[in-house]
């Protein structure tokens, strides 16, 4: 039971582990299609955005 | 006079002449619409698989250029349509196949009963390693099952608000607990890769049905038998295919082009389907299918009657190095 309780907290925490390293490095829409002639601007929670 | 008489004519054919030309060109201005959209038509149906109909694009991303991509409607159609069919098929299939097998052969005991004297099956580490792979992979299943039959089984059971909240969760749970099971799923490839070569007695062990279709009989086995190898084979194999298809699902950009990001959805949520519904044989005969199975993963180690009977071969060699000179701890010990 030991094993299996401390199998499940590893997974758990190896998750946020990853998600928290993959938040990090993930970039939003906004940042990573802006170029130096185009400017993306930011569309908050919504994918159409504010309008 | 005549000069301007010949003027005139020359006018008067000219303008005939406008009117000859002009008249076809404005009726074929009004039916163009129409004409046009029998053409996309055409070119839609002409589209061979595979082909796209592409537009200029300014931003990075050149795959935003796709504009029509016909093989995209064969992909949703499988998607709504056949997917659900092979999960069902598969997973229900299964479910059926062991309910009629425990009718029919109820449960394997063991035919000698338990000695009360135990041997080490499974260390921690390996034990840690198989939870940590199944804990991850039953949240895997559930939340992969949601998305392929949760639209038709919970969303008219609890509504689009629960059900969009949950669908949410369960895919972050889904994308994350990847992680820790891929890593499983190294481990458990290298810890047991030795143990689970093929061989020749595992087709003697095939021959006799392994010993589970009738009481009595038990093939001859090492560690691993020929099933549980076959197990480990479809672990190994279904997960990696499920990993890198899944790392393709996590990083879409990494397809070089929308049908190859189809391709591996494609194989994702067909090999799931399979595996759920392998790994529900192996979570049937490892608990309430076999007496005694579940102890090699719950404490580690099982009754010495079962060990024989199942590997009988393993527990020789076990003992020969429990009293060899080279190892001076027992590893078969009386339970107390």
């Amino acid at each position: 039971m030991k094993v299996f309780v401390a199998a499940v907290a590893f997974a758990v925490v190896a998750a946020v582990g990853v998600a928290m390293v993959l938040n990090s490095i993930q970039e939003p829409s906004s940042v990573a299609f802006t170029t130096s002639g185009a400017r993306v601007s930011d569309p908050g929670h919504n994918l159409i955005g504010s309008g | 006079m005549p000069s301007s008489l010949s003027n005139l004519r020359a006018l008067g054919a000219a303008i005939i002449l406008l009117f000859a030309f002009a008249y076809p060109a404005a009726a074929q201005l009004s039916f163009r619409p129409t004409a046009e959209a029998v053409q996309e038509d055409q070119l839609l149906n002409a589209l061979q698989r595979g082909d796209k109909i592409t537009g200029r694009i300014t931003i990075p991303d050149t795959r935003a250029s796709s504009l029509i991509q016909p093989a995209g409607r064969d992909w949703r159609d499988f998607q709504r349509s056949r997917l659900p069919i092979i999960g069902g098929v598969a997973i229900i299939g299964m479910v059926a196949l062991l309910a009629i097998f425990l009718m029919v052969r109820g449960r394997i005991r063991v035919d000698h009963g338990f000695s009360g004297a135990k041997i080490l099956r499974f260390a921690g580490f390996e034990r840690f390693i198989h939870w940590l792979t199944a804990s991850c992979f039953i949240v895997l299943a559930l939340s992969g099952l949601n998305i392929s039959f949760g639209r038709i089984l919970i969303l008219p059971l609890f509504g689009p608000e629960v059900f969009a909240t949950m669908s949410v969760y369960a895919k972050f749970a889904h994308n994350y607990l990847a992680f820790p099971f891929m890593l499983g799923l190294v481990i458990m490839f290298l810890i047991w890769i030795k143990d689970n070569i093929p061989g020749k007695l595992d087709l003697e062990w095939i021959k006799q049905g392994g010993g589970i279709l009738s009481a009595g009989k038990h093939p001859p086995a090492k560690r691993f038998n020929a099933g549980q190898k076959g197990i480990f084979w479809i672990v190994i194999i279904g997960g990696a295919l499920m990993s890198v298809s899944g790392w393709f699902l996590i990083f879409p950009y990494l397809a070089a082009t929308v049908t190859v990001l189809q391709f591996w959805t494609v194989i994702h949520a067909v090999i799931a389907m399979l595996f759920i519904a392998a790994m529900l044989a192996h979570i049937y005969i490892g608990s309430i299918g076999m007496e005694g199975a579940f102890d090699a993963m719950g404490t580690g180690e099982v009754d010495l009657n079962w060990a024989k009977e199942h590997h009988s071969l393993w527990v020789e060699e076990e003992q020969a190095k429990a009293h060899g000179p080279s190892d001076s701890t027992p590893r078969a010990v009386p339970a107390e």
